[in-house]
């Protein structure tokens, strides 16, 4: 495992592993998601430039524009959430438990 | 919502499933379960009830984390192996991660607590698409992660039956019992998985049409509660004494269809020498049966002469076509006497 | 010279990383944010995707996060929480506990050469790598540029129809 190979591994887990575990807020949710597809970006990117492929360059805008989606849409149901539940916090989402 | 607006999210839905499934590179096939999950997300929240809307954050959290781990296992897998391709996944770390991203995405057991809570908050007719046509595209990746780890597949497959049986007990609501059948036949699929691929997609052929059939049903009588159920041989009669027998199917009873995945399934499992796994989930295919027989007791055994547990519904003409419903009822229930046909058939 | 330097921008990629990890609010999470984005601009920068790390400065930089922290007023706390306060804190001790403990499992010391990056770092090279293949996805990958305009276009859909006619479920 190189360093970068590390850096990015480190930093997506790390994102994950935030994600999952206690989270007060749905932005935050949404910042470690960003994070995550931000070292997936870096990672993307390394590979490609370490290994001289020209081809796979292109790839890392289409991440960043996918990425983009996703932002866009999470934000769009932060909006929503907050009209319908008051707040954004994930502890009100409780209302379809079992 | 706008008929326009409806058809391109319709039209993208099956554009994101398609370009998965045509996919051999990685990048691709992440680029269509995407799609897929943007296209869905305003037919969920369609509505904009509070409970719809949670369920659409509940499921887009959970999609857009399963996508990223997927991508960060095939960027793994290129940096340990320089190799992109879907099927020639050599390096067994990545190739763990990659299903373990999919079993989140599809609901497979240790990872399917967003499942029911998600179909709780949807209406039926999305609550179907979300239960069918979006295990399609992940299904079609993990059938290609050929060289797998094996006992991860099993024990993913058995605490699914497990605990698609375990969970549905206990539950009051159709959607949530749905909700964890899905994940008892997903456990299934994915136990035979790495041993006969055809069974898999075979298993999940069926699983469509019954499933199909059972939420039509649901929504043609309207109900999501077990109470509802009871009177629905107010408004069809001849679906209130099919539906019980589309249930046992579902639960797997011998002659009905539902039959022919389970019977298929445990036959390979025992020439695979895996005959305790095979006994574990055809025991836990029992806790499955039991809440398809309360639904069907609640059906069929509670009628007229009884006290009624619910205010009878009006008889109005029900909008919905029923030639979908007639066609895969018919096949969900008489379809075991064509079994040679069918392995033939999906034999590849 | 050029391997203290990528040394440095890694781990801060890493450290960055963690302030966003350990759930502070979400102010401060998007600032963590803005970090992550300038480290790893730094790392692509250093192994020489300089028109790579210019689109990222100016989608995340520019554009994403300057959206992120304006909806962080939706988020807005009575007392936000920053890297200082306790609890927060705490996670970030035990998530930089975990990232040494994992580096030093995944530690050898012939990487100790490697930390500076491959790829051409010639610096004034008129066609870099990373410009021919963006300029490969204007020729040969056009199938790609269709498809991810498409989702482009599918996300303004899916924003207009989430955030529209909110007054017709529960209103608040």
């Amino acid at each position: 495992m190189t360093p970068p190979h590390f850096a990015f591994s480190a930093t997506f887990i790390l994102a994950l592993t935030g994600l999952v575990f206690h989270r007060t807020h749905l932005l935050s949710a949404l910042l470690c998601l960003e994070g995550m597809m931000l070292s997936l970006f870096v990672a993307l990117s390394l590979w490609a430039l370490q290994l001289d492929i020209t081809s796979f360059l292109a790839s890392p805008l289409l991440l960043l524009a996918f990425s983009a989606c996703e932002a866009s849409t999470g934000l769009a149901l932060l909006a929503a959430t907050a009209r319908t539940h008051g707040s954004d916090r994930l502890q009100s989402l409780n209302l379809l438990q079992c | 919502m706008n008929p326009y607006v409806l058809a391109t999210l319709l039209f993208s839905l099956g554009l994101g499933t398609t370009l998965t499934f045509a996919s051999s590179h990685w990048l691709l096939a992440w680029m269509g379960l995407e799609i897929n999950t943007l296209a869905i997300i305003p037919l969920m929240a369609q509505h904009n009830h509070p409970r719809a809307i949670e369920a659409t954050t509940k499921y887009f959290l959970t999609q857009a984390t399963a996508a990223a781990m997927l991508l960060f296992a095939s960027l793994t897998n290129a940096w340990l192996t320089g190799q992109w391709d879907i099927q020639l996944m050599s390096h067994p770390l990545p190739t763990t991660l990659a299903s373990l991203a999919l079993a989140l995405k599809i609901g497979l057991a240790p990872l399917h607590t967003w499942l029911p809570e998600v179909l709780q908050g949807l209406d039926l007719p999305t609550g179907l698409i979300l239960s069918t046509w979006q295990k399609l595209a992940p299904l079609t990746l993990l059938l290609q992660l050929q060289p797998m780890n094996s006992s991860l597949l099993i024990i993913l497959g058995l605490t699914s039956t497990l605990i698609g049986g375990w969970g549905g007990l206990n539950q009051t609501q159709l959607r949530k019992i749905l909700a964890y059948s899905s994940t008892a036949h997903l456990g299934w699929m994915v136990l035979v998985l790495q041993f006969a691929p055809s069974l898999t997609f075979l298993t999940l052929i069926i699983y469509l049409t019954m499933t199909f059939s059972t939420f039509l049903t649901f929504n043609l009588n309207n109900s999501t509660t077990i109470n509802t159920l009871a009177t629905s041989w107010a408004k069809a009669p001849v679906i209130s004494s099919l539906a019980p027998l589309m249930l046992l199917s579902l639960g797997g009873l011998p002659p009905l269809t539902g039959f022919m995945p389970k019977w298929l399934i445990l036959q390979e499992l025992t020439k695979q020498d895996l005959a305790p796994a095979a006994t574990l989930a055809a025991l836990s295919a029992l806790l499955s049966l039991y809440f398809y027989l309360r639904l069907s007791y609640a059906m069929a055994l509670t009628m007229a002469p009884n006290n009624l547990t619910g205010t009878l519904p009006w008889r109005l003409l029900p909008s919905q076509h029923s030639l979908p419903l007639a066609i895969s009822m018919t096949a969900s229930l008489s379809l075991l006497p064509l079994t040679p046909a069918l392995t033939a058939l999906f034999t590849l | 010279m050029m391997t203290y330097v990528s040394c440095f921008f890694l781990g801060g990629f890493i450290l960055s990383m963690i302030a966003v990890a350990c759930n502070p609010s979400p102010f401060y999470g998007s600032f963590g944010l803005v970090a992550v984005a300038g480290f790893g601009c730094a790392v692509v920068v250093g192994s020489g995707g300089t028109f790579l790390a210019l689109i990222l400065v100016m989608i995340y930089v520019g554009a994403m996060l300057v959206v992120f922290v304006y909806s962080a007023a939706l988020a807005a706390d009575r007392y936000p929480e920053s890297w200082g306060s306790g609890g927060v804190a705490g996670q970030a001790v035990g998530y930089l506990l975990g990232v040494m403990v994992a580096s030093g499992f995944f530690w050898k010391e012939e990487y100790g050469v490697l930390w500076g990056f491959g790829g051409s770092v010639e610096e004034l090279a008129p066609q870099r790598g990373d410009i021919g293949g963006v300029s490969w996805m204007y020729s040969l990958g056009g199938p790609l540029l269709v498809i991810s305009a498409g989702a482009l276009l599918l996300t303004l859909f899916v924003v207009f129809e989430v955030t529209r006619l909110l007054h017709r479920g529960a209103f608040r």
